[in-house]
C-alpha cells in the first residue's frame, strides 16, 4: 500500500506542476469598432452571424482569419491579444461595394476603430408608427451613395424583440423596385398577427436590398409600442 | 513473491518459445497490391468497394436528406429549427478515394493476368467513378485541384510543395470530367448491367451529359445575374461564351443514349400511368429506363427508405413516418387538362369544397403524382393509405374542428383522426404533411422490418433524364422544335397535355416533378442560380415555406355533406422556417484545414 502512495504523490506532481511553456493567459484585450459611412453607422442584419468581417495577423505559420460578427447596429467588437491586426469586410459580405482592402488595426489594451465602407444605399428621414392594430405606416427615403447601385426591394418589418430584420420578424411587407431619392411611404397591415393582439413591445425597421448584394441596408430598430 | 517469479518465467518461455509459426502468419485482412492484382476476384470486391463509397448528396440512406428543401418535411419528433444551409451542405471532397482508384488503375495496368478486353472494361469503370467524384466535388466546391493518374507517396525529405496542386478552374474541372467520359466510352460494354449497377457505356454518356449541362447553364446563368459567383482565377464561374459549346455536348451525349436503342421510357403498365411511372423507378426486373443505381441486395447491402417512411398503417416493424412529402411539391403537378396544379380546397367564396373521398381531389392529375407520392386515400401494397386529420363539425353555422391521439375513434366508433394522421403535435412515428412516399417504396413483404430491411435501389441515371438533358441543351441553342418534342415525350408518358410552346420555367417545373426525391433538385436550382430566389427565407412564401395538407372527414349528421371529405392547407408545424438560401451557398468553403495543408488553394466568394 505504501509504494502505492508514492507513485500517486508522484502522479500527482506530474499532473499539477508545470512549465509556463504551454501555458497562457487567455487573451484579454478588447477591440471595439463601428461600420460606418462617412462617420455614419449604418444597420444591418445581425442575426444568424450574417455579416462577418475577418481578422488576420501576419508572421505565423497558418493564416486563417478570426471571423468578427457584427451587430445589427454595424458595431463589433473582438476580445484579442495584443498585436497587430489586418481588417477586412468578408468577400462579398455585407450591403457595400466589395473592397478586399485591409486596415491595420494595433490593439495594445483595447483598441476603437471605425471601418469605413461605400454602402450602395443609406437610408433617411426615417419615420415608422403603429396606428392601433392594425396598420404599421413608415415613411423614408433611400439615398443612393455608391456609383452604381439598383434597389430590387424595400422593406418594412415588424418585430417583437429589439431584434429586427428580413429573417426575424413576425410582419413583413415588400415594395419591389422602389424609388430612389424621394420619399416613400410603405404600409403594412399587421391584424390578425398574434404578436399585435398581445399589447407587448412592437419593434420595426425599414430596409433596402441592393440588386445584387447579399444582405440589406436597414434603419435603427424603432420601438413603435 | 519471489515463488511467483519462478513459476511465470517458464510459463513465459513456453508462451515465447515455441516451435510453431504460430506468431509469422500471412495477414489475411490486409492484402498486398501483389496479391490483389493476381486474382480477378479480389479485383472485382476491390471495384465493388469503390461503388460503395460514392453515394452523396440526397439519397435514400438519408431520409432526413429529403427534408431540407421543399420536397418534403421532417415528421420525426419536434420540429426542425434548420434556419438556413450551413457551409459544407453535402460537401464532396475525398482525394482518398481518387488515391485509391488511382493506385487501382497501377495496378491494374501491370498485371499479367487480365487480357487486354477485361482490362480495358475495368480501366473504363474505375475512371467513369473517378469521374464521378471529381463531378460531385465540382458540383460543390468549383475547380478543384485535378491529379490525373498520379500516386502521391510521401518520404521523409520530399519537397511537400511538389505535392501541393493549386486549384484547376471550374470549367477546367468539367472539361476534365467531359473528356475522361470521352476516353472511356468504348472502353465500357454496351450492354445494361444487372439492376444496372455498374457503369456501362451510357452511364460514361449521361455523366457527360449532365456534367456539361451543368457547366453549360453555370456559364449562361452565373453571368446573368446582377453580381456573378466567381473568383479572379476562375476557380468559381465559367466565362459566358463557353455556354453554347457546353450545351452541344450535352446535347449529342444525351444523343447518343436516346438512340442507343438500349433504353426507353418505361411503359409497363399503359393502362395504369401512375403504376408505370413507379415502376420506372422503383421495380427493378426487367427495367429498362434506369442507367445506372445504387443497388442495394439482402443480405448485407439494404437501405431503410422504406422502414422509417412507410404509413404507420402498412408497417411491418416499430419505425414508420419519419419524413413525408409537403404540399408544394404535390401543388407543382399539373392537373392533365390545367397547368395550374394547385388542390381546390375552397370554392370563389372561400367556402369549403366537399369531396366524397379523399381521393377525388387529386383526380386527373399527372400520373407521376400517383407514382411519387401517397396522397390521401391512394393505395399501397393493394389497400388504401387513411389519412385523416380528425372530423369537421357545424357549431352555429362555423366549421370547428375535433381531433384526438393517432387511431382514436369518437363514441360512434368512428375515426377521429387516423393512426397514420396527419397531426401537428410533437410525436414520433406520425406523418405531419398529409403525404406518404411513394417513389422508392418497396413492396415487398418484410422490407420494412429492421432484421431485413429493402432491397430498392437508388437510381442515378435514367432514360427520362437524358430526354430532358436534350431539351434544355436544345431549349438553350434556339432549337424550339426539338426541345419540345424532346420534353413532351416525357409529358405523354406522365398522362398530361403536351405543350405547344416552351418556356424555361417549364423546364425547372418538368425537372422538379420528373425527378423529385432524385438528387436533382437542390443542385438544379443551384445551376440555374435560382436557389436565392426560390428559397428566399421569406416567412410563408408560397415557395419558401413548407405547407402541408390536413385531410378532414365531416361530421354533420342531416346535412348533404356529412361523410364528405375537406381539406386545410396550412404552414407545415414541423419546419416553421423558411428554406434560406444564401448567395453564399452557391459554391461550399473550403475548409481551413485544407488550406493550412496546402496554401495554394484559394478561397471560394463569400468566404
Amino acid at each position: 500500500m505504501k509504494n502505492n502512495i508514492y507513485i500517486l504523490w508522484f502522479a500527482g506532481l506530474f499532473f499539477t506542476i508545470s512549465c509556463g511553456l504551454d501555458n497562457y493567459d487567455e487573451p484579454g484585450s478588447q477591440l471595439f469598432g463601428q461600420i460606418t459611412y462617412e462617420g455614419e453607422s449604418i444597420g444591418l442584419r445581425g442575426t444568424g452571424e450574417a455579416v462577418q468581417l475577418q481578422l488576420y495577423q501576419d508572421g505565423y505559420e497558418l493564416d486563417a482569419p478570426i471571423p468578427v460578427f457584427v451587430k445589427q447596429d454595424g458595431s463589433f467588437e473582438a476580445t484579442l491579444f495584443d498585436g497587430e491586426y489586418k481588417l477586412v469586410t468578408r468577400d462579398q459580405n455585407g450591403p457595400w461595394v466589395n473592397d478586399r482592402d485591409t486596415m491595420l488595426v494595433t490593439v495594445n489594451g483595447s483598441a476603437e476603430v471605425n471601418l469605413e465602407v461605400t454602402p450602395y444605399f443609406m437610408l433617411s428621414e426615417v419615420d415608422i408608427s403603429l396606428e392601433g392594430k392594425n396598420e404599421v405606416t413608415a415613411t423614408f427615403t433611400i439615398d443612393q451613395i455608391a456609383e452604381v447601385a439598383n434597389a430590387e426591394y424595400a422593406m418594412v418589418l415588424l418585430g417583437k424583440t429589439a431584434f429586427v430584420d428580413d429573417v426575424v420578424y413576425i410582419g413583413r411587407q415588400d415594395l419591389s423596385a422602389p424609388q430612389v431619392g424621394n420619399e416613400l411611404e410603405l404600409s403594412m397591415d399587421v391584424s390578425g398577427i398574434a404578436e399585435v393582439e398581445a399589447n407587448g413591445a412592437l419593434f420595426a425597421r425599414v430596409g433596402v436590398r441592393p440588386v445584387g448584394a447579399d444582405q440589406a441596408i436597414y434603419s435603427d430598430v424603432v420601438r413603435v409600442r | 513473491m519471489k515463488n511467483y517469479i519462478y513459476i511465470i518465467l517458464p510459463i513465459l518461455v513456453v508462451l515465447f518459445g515455441g516451435c510453431s509459426d504460430i506468431l509469422e502468419q500471412e495477414p489475411d485482412q490486409i492484402l498486398t497490391g501483389n496479391q490483389v492484382f493476381s486474382d480477378e476476384v479480389i479485383i472485382q470486391s476491390v471495384l465493388a468497394n469503390y461503388y460503395g463509397r460514392v453515394t452523396w448528396g440526397q439519397h435514400t440512406n438519408d431520409s432526413y436528406s429529403y427534408t431540407v428543401l421543399d420536397e418534403a418535411g421532417k415528421c420525426d419528433g419536434g420540429p426542425d429549427l434548420l434556419q438556413t444551409y450551413s457551409d459544407d451542405q453535402w460537401r464532396v471532397y475525398d482525394y482518398t478515394l481518387i488515391r485509391n482508384i488511382n493506385q487501382f488503375l497501377q495496378g491494374l495496368r501491370e498485371t499479367p493476368i487480365l487480357d487486354e478486353d477485361s482490362r480495358q472494361a475495368y480501366e473504363g469503370e474505375v475512371r467513369f467513378l473517378r469521374a464521378w467524384v471529381y463531378f460531385n466535388m465540382c458540383k460543390g466546391l468549383g475547380g478543384m485541384p485535378i491529379v490525373g493518374d498520379d500516386v502521391f507517396e510521401y518520404t521523409g525529405g520530399t519537397d511537400i510543395s511538389t505535392l501541393q496542386y493549386p486549384r484547376s478552374t471550374e470549367a477546367e474541372l468539367y472539361d476534365y470530367i467531359i473528356s475522361e467520359c470521352n476516353a472511356i466510352v468504348d472502353f465500357l460494354p454496351e450492354e445494361p448491367s444487372i439492376n444496372a449497377a455498374r457503369a456501362t457505356k451510357w452511364a460514361a454518356y449521361m455523366l457527360k451529359a449532365r456534367a456539361a449541362v451543368y457547366a453549360g447553364s453555370i456559364a449562361n446563368y452565373n453571368n446573368k445575374m446582377p453580381n456573378p459567383i466567381r473568383t479572379e482565377g476562375g476557380e468559381v464561374g465559367i466565362p459566358a461564351e463557353r455556354a453554347d459549346e457546353y450545351y452541344q455536348q450535352a446535347h449529342s451525349a444525351a444523343q447518343e443514349v436516346i438512340n442507343s436503342g438500349k433504353y426507353q421510357l418505361n411503359m409497363s403498365d399503359p393502362d395504369d400511368l401512375k403504376r408505370n411511372f413507379y415502376e420506372a423507378l422503383s421495380i427493378k426486373e426487367n427495367n429498362l429506363e434506369v442507367i445506372w443505381a445504387r443497388d442495394y441486395i439482402y443480405p448485407g447491402q439494404t437501405v431503410g427508405f422504406t422502414r422509417v417512411n412507410i404509413p404507420a398503417s402498412h408497417a411491418e416493424d416499430i419505425d414508420r413516418a419519419y419524413a413525408g412529402p409537403i404540399l408544394n411539391l404535390v401543388e407543382d403537378f399539373e392537373y392533365a387538362d390545367n397547368r395550374d396544379g394547385t388542390i381546390r380546397t375552397r370554392d370563389a367564396q372561400g367556402n369549403y369544397i366537399f369531396y366524397d373521398s379523399p381521393e377525388d381531389a387529386f383526380e386527373n392529375k399527372d400520373a407521376r403524382l400517383g407514382g411519387s407520392i401517397i396522397y390521401p386515400g391512394a393505395e399501397f401494397k393493394g389497400s388504401k393509405v387513411v389519412l385523416q386529420a380528425g372530423q369537421k363539425y357545424l357549431e352555429n353555422g362555423q366549421w370547428k374542428e375535433r381531433t384526438g391521439q393517432p387511431g382514436d375513434r369518437g363514441d360512434d366508433k368512428d375515426l377521429i383522426t387516423s393512426v397514420n394522421g396527419p397531426t401537428t403535435s410533437n410525436q414520433q412515428f406520425i406523418n405531419k404533411t398529409g403525404f406518404f412516399f411513394r417513389k422508392f417504396m418497396d413492396e415487398t413483404g418484410g422490407a420494412s422490418t429492421r432484421g431485413r430491411n429493402s432491397e430498392m435501389w437508388f437510381p442515378r441515371f435514367r432514360f427520362a433524364e437524358a430526354l430532358m438533358i436534350a431539351c434544355e441543351a436544345t431549349f438553350e441553342l434556339g432549337q424550339k422544335e426539338q426541345a419540345l418534342d424532346y420534353i413532351n415525350q416525357i409529358r405523354s408518358r406522365a398522362g398530361i397535355q403536351e405543350l405547344e410552346a416552351l418556356t424555361f420555367e417549364d423546364i425547372v417545373r418538368e425537372n422538379r416533378v420528373e425527378f423529385a426525391f432524385e438528387d436533382h433538385r437542390y443542385w438544379d436550382l443551384k445551376r440555374w442560380r435560382l436557389a436565392h430566389e426560390v428559397w428566399n427565407g421569406v416567412q410563408n412564401d408560397p415557395e419558401a415555406q413548407q405547407f402541408a395538407l390536413f385531410p378532414y372527414l365531416v361530421n354533420a349528421p342531416g346535412s348533404p355533406n356529412d361523410g364528405k371529405w375537406v381539406f386545410d392547407k396550412q404552414p407545415f408545424s414541423n419546419s416553421p422556417n423558411p428554406r434560406h438560401f444564401q448567395l453564399r451557398h452557391y459554391y461550399n468553403f473550403l475548409d481551413q484545414g485544407w488550406i493550412n495543408n496546402n496554401p495554394k488553394l484559394v478561397r471560394n466568394p463569400f468566404q
